[in-house]
Order: C-alpha cells, then structure tokens, then sequence
C-alpha cells in the first residue's frame, strides 16, 4: 500500500513538474515542452528519450489546447499555416528519423548538446521579439498574390482592424523546414524558430505569427509524435502525467500573462531558461566523458553563464529602449 | 460559387473537443491502472518505472482489435493509449477540415497543399513504421 502511494506522488510530482513547465513556457513564449525537456532529465532522472517522447505529446496538448481559444478569435492565418506544415512536416519526419539513428547508436548526449544550444539561441530572438506589434510595410511579391497572403484581423488592444500582406514565401518555408527537423529531433514545438519564420521573413504582425505559429506546432508535432510511438520512446506513465501537467500549466500561464503588468519580470523567467539550456549543454559533455567536473561545479558553471547572458541581453535591450525613446 | 466556410470556428470546436475527449481517456487509464495496481500485466511499480527501456508504447497493440480488446478489459495503458491517439489526431483533423474548406472556396493551390500535407502526416503514420 505505501509502495502505492509512493507512486502515486511519483506521478502527482511530475504533473506538478508540468505545469511549472507550462507555466514557465507560456510566459516566455517558448512553450512548455523546452521547459518540460531539462525538467524531467535534469532534475527527475528520466532518460532522454522518454523526456523528448513526453514532451512532443505535450506539446500537441497545449497548441491545440490554446489554438481552439486563438482560432476562434480569428487572429490565426490558416492558409499560411496550412502552407508552411508542408516544409515543417516534412522536416519533422528527417528530424524524427535522425532522432531515431542517434539513440540506435547511443549518441544521447549530441541530444543535449543541440538541445542546450536551441534553447539558448531561441532565448534571443524571443527577448528581443515584440517591439512593434504591427509590422511596417514591405512591398508585395509575386509569392504574395501567388500564395494570397493578405488577411486581416481585429486587433482589441489597438481597436482597429489591422490589414497584412505576408511576403518572401520561399524563405519561411525554408526556415520551417528546419523549424519542423528541430521539433522532431528534439520532440520540442520550435515555436521560437516558427516565429521566426513568419515574423521576420514574411513580415506578419505579432499576434498573427504566434497564434499561427501556436496552431502548427501541434500538426509538427503529431507528425514526429507517431514515429517516436513505434519506436516506443513514448512511456506511457509518463506522458500522461506530462500531458496533464503541461496542460494545465500553459492554461495557468496565458491567465497569468494578462496580469502581469511589469515587463521586467519576464528577464527572470529568461534567467531560469538559460539556466536550463547551459546545464543541457554542460550534461551532454559530462555524459560523453568530454569534460570531467563535479556536479556543483556543473551548476555554479550554469548560473553564471545564465547570469552573463540574460545580464547582457537586458542592458543591451534597456540601451535599445533609450535609444528609441531619444528618437 | 465558392463558399465561405467559417473555417475558424469549426476549428476551434474540433481542437477542444479533441483535447477534451483525449484528456478524459487519459485520465481514466491512469485511474484504472491505480486502481488496479496493474496494465497489461505489468505492475504499476514496474510501470512506473523510467529507468526500465522495455515498457513503453512498443507494447501496444495498435490494430482495432487490439484496442478494443484493452478497453473492453478495462487495461489502464489502453486507455492511455486512446487519449494520447485521439490527441495526435486533433491537429490532422483540423487540416481535413482546412481540405473541405478549400474544396467549398474552389481553391486548388491551397487544396494541394493541404493534402501534400496530410499525406506527410500519414506517411509518418503508416508507411515509416513498416520500413523500420
């Protein structure tokens, strides 16, 4: 009966490590599963594999989850969305299968290593991300009118109808591909590559790219996710306990987010991010015997390349702020 | 005449009801397996248990008989199965309810897209698990 019980808190633990995760992804932007990735590997014990399984259904929990609140506002471009899953599915299937070919040959540890660097670089183009919320104009190309990518929407903060035009096709879709590679790879959303993609290449407005972005994370996902299935990286208790989680967290999050006035708490949300991708990074060395340090040593590395980083990104973003202010 | 399909609003109540049935089933599995103490003959201390490499979705059987058989036993990793199923395939529905969408809008660009999709999608599905 105590062995019972015990178990049971194993699973409460982790569905409580799930919704830290879906917290803390939702209110980054970076969702749950980056999160839910070094959570359960670093501090649970769990091997990567199973992380990386639970965490590609988690992710397919939360964009559709949070996707059926964004489509019905009618902010989502499905046509844009629907067009790009062809660069992200399939990249989805190389990265999957590249996956697969890694843990056959027992190369964990370049897991972590990319793993650890896709979680630092994505922290750079989210903390800088969202100064304007509609895009300045760029001129119509031919994928333009070819690929009919004008839309609009209603934008309650601004009050207005805002009008697009989405450009450079090509490019995003050659961004998604390796967008979608990450996401199977990895068994992450890749939000942060996806925004990319239509943010800066197409030129979409903010609230149109990550809803959107949001939206094709789960189709990523569930493509990566019935491959990670047959190979049976997918524990069942596990990720049930991490869908549930992740679910509930991201729910938490996007209610937290509204409230959440003071811009500069995120830079502590980015601090623990950053904190996580260098112990991924550091654990992967360890794990191939590259580099021999002690545990502590291990975290105290972390916290100070977590400090340097986020400290460097904020005052760089603070002389930014000034430096439009001055303007 | 093309139609305009409220493509936004179907959408949004095919992801929560999937999301929804999905997590009921997942639920129900891991209530079952608490209860029971057990899946598949497997005990949950077993179950539970990371650190063991041969427990995991490699042991399902995922034909319709298969299936049916779990839940009709009322297998707590069968169940888990179905929610986690219904999960992956609340975003796929969603892109054939784009191809119906862009079928109504006489739109044949987007229709090809969509369906080079959703044949990516079942390509990982079907064909990639037998050539492994």
């Amino acid at each position: 009966m105590s062995s019972l019980l015990l178990i049971a808190a194993k699973f409460l633990s982790i569905v409580i490590g799930g919704i830290f995760a879906g917290v803390l992804g939702s209110l980054t932007g970076l969702g749950g599963a980056t999160v839910l990735v070094p959570l359960l590997t670093l501090f649970y014990g769990v091997p990567i594999i199973y992380a990386t399984g639970a965490s590609l259904i988690s992710t397919i929990a939360t964009s559709a989850g949070s996707a059926s609140a964004y489509t019905k506002q009618k902010i989502t471009n499905i046509k844009v969305g629907v067009g790009l899953e062809i660069a992200t599915t399939t990249g989805a299937i190389v990265g999957s299968l590249t996956a697969v070919e890694v843990y056959d040959h027992h190369f964990q540890w370049i897991i972590y290593v990319i793993f650890g660097l896709v979680l630092l670089m994505s922290l750079v183009p989210t903390v800088q991300r969202g100064k304007y919320e509609v895009p300045q104009h760029i001129k119509p190309d031919w994928s333009s009118r070819l690929f009919q990518l004008a839309g609009s929407y209603y934008d309650a903060r601004l009050k207005k109808k805002v009008d697009y035009v989405g450009v450079r096709w090509w490019l995003a879709e050659s961004i998604m591909f390796f967008a979608g590679v990450i996401s199977g790879l990895l068994g992450i959303g890749s939000g942060a590559l996806k925004v990319l993609g239509m943010d800066w290449a197409m030129n979409l407005p903010m609230k149109v790219t990550t809803t959107t972005s949001n939206f094709m994370i789960g189709i990523t996902a569930a493509t990566g996710s019935s491959i990670y299935w047959y190979e049976g990286y997918i524990q069942l208790f596990l990720a049930a306990a991490a869908a549930i989680g992740v679910l509930m967290g991201s729910f938490m999050g996007a209610k937290i987010l509204v409230k959440i006035t003071n811009k500069d708490i995120r830079w502590i949300f980015f601090g623990i991010l950053s904190f996580l991708g260098v112990e991924m990074l550091l654990k992967g060395f360890i794990t191939d015997k590259i580099i021999i340090i002690s545990s502590a040593l291990e975290v105290a590395i972390s916290l100070v390349a977590a400090v340097v980083m986020i400290g460097s990104l904020y005052a760089k973003n603070q002389r930014g702020e000034k430096h439009a202010q001055g303007n | 005449m093309p139609r305009e399909i409220n493509i936004d609003r179907i959408a949004s109540y095919t992801l929560r009801t999937g999301v929804l049935t999905s997590v009921t089933f997942i639920i129900l599995g891991v209530i079952l397996m608490f209860i029971k103490g057990e899946a598949s003959g497997y005990s949950i201390s077993q179950i539970s248990n990371f650190q063991d490499m041969t427990i995991n979705s490699k042991l399902i059987s995922l034909s319709l008989s298969g299936l049916a058989s779990g839940l009709v036993h009322l297998d707590g990793f069968y169940f888990i199965t179905v929610g986690l199923w219904v999960l992956i395939f609340t975003p796929i529905s969603v892109v054939v309810i784009s191809i119906i969408t862009f079928i109504a809008e006489e739109n044949p660009l987007y229709l090809v897209m969509a369906i080079v999709v959703l044949f990516n999608l079942f390509f990982a599905m079907l064909v990639i698990p037998r050539l492994m």
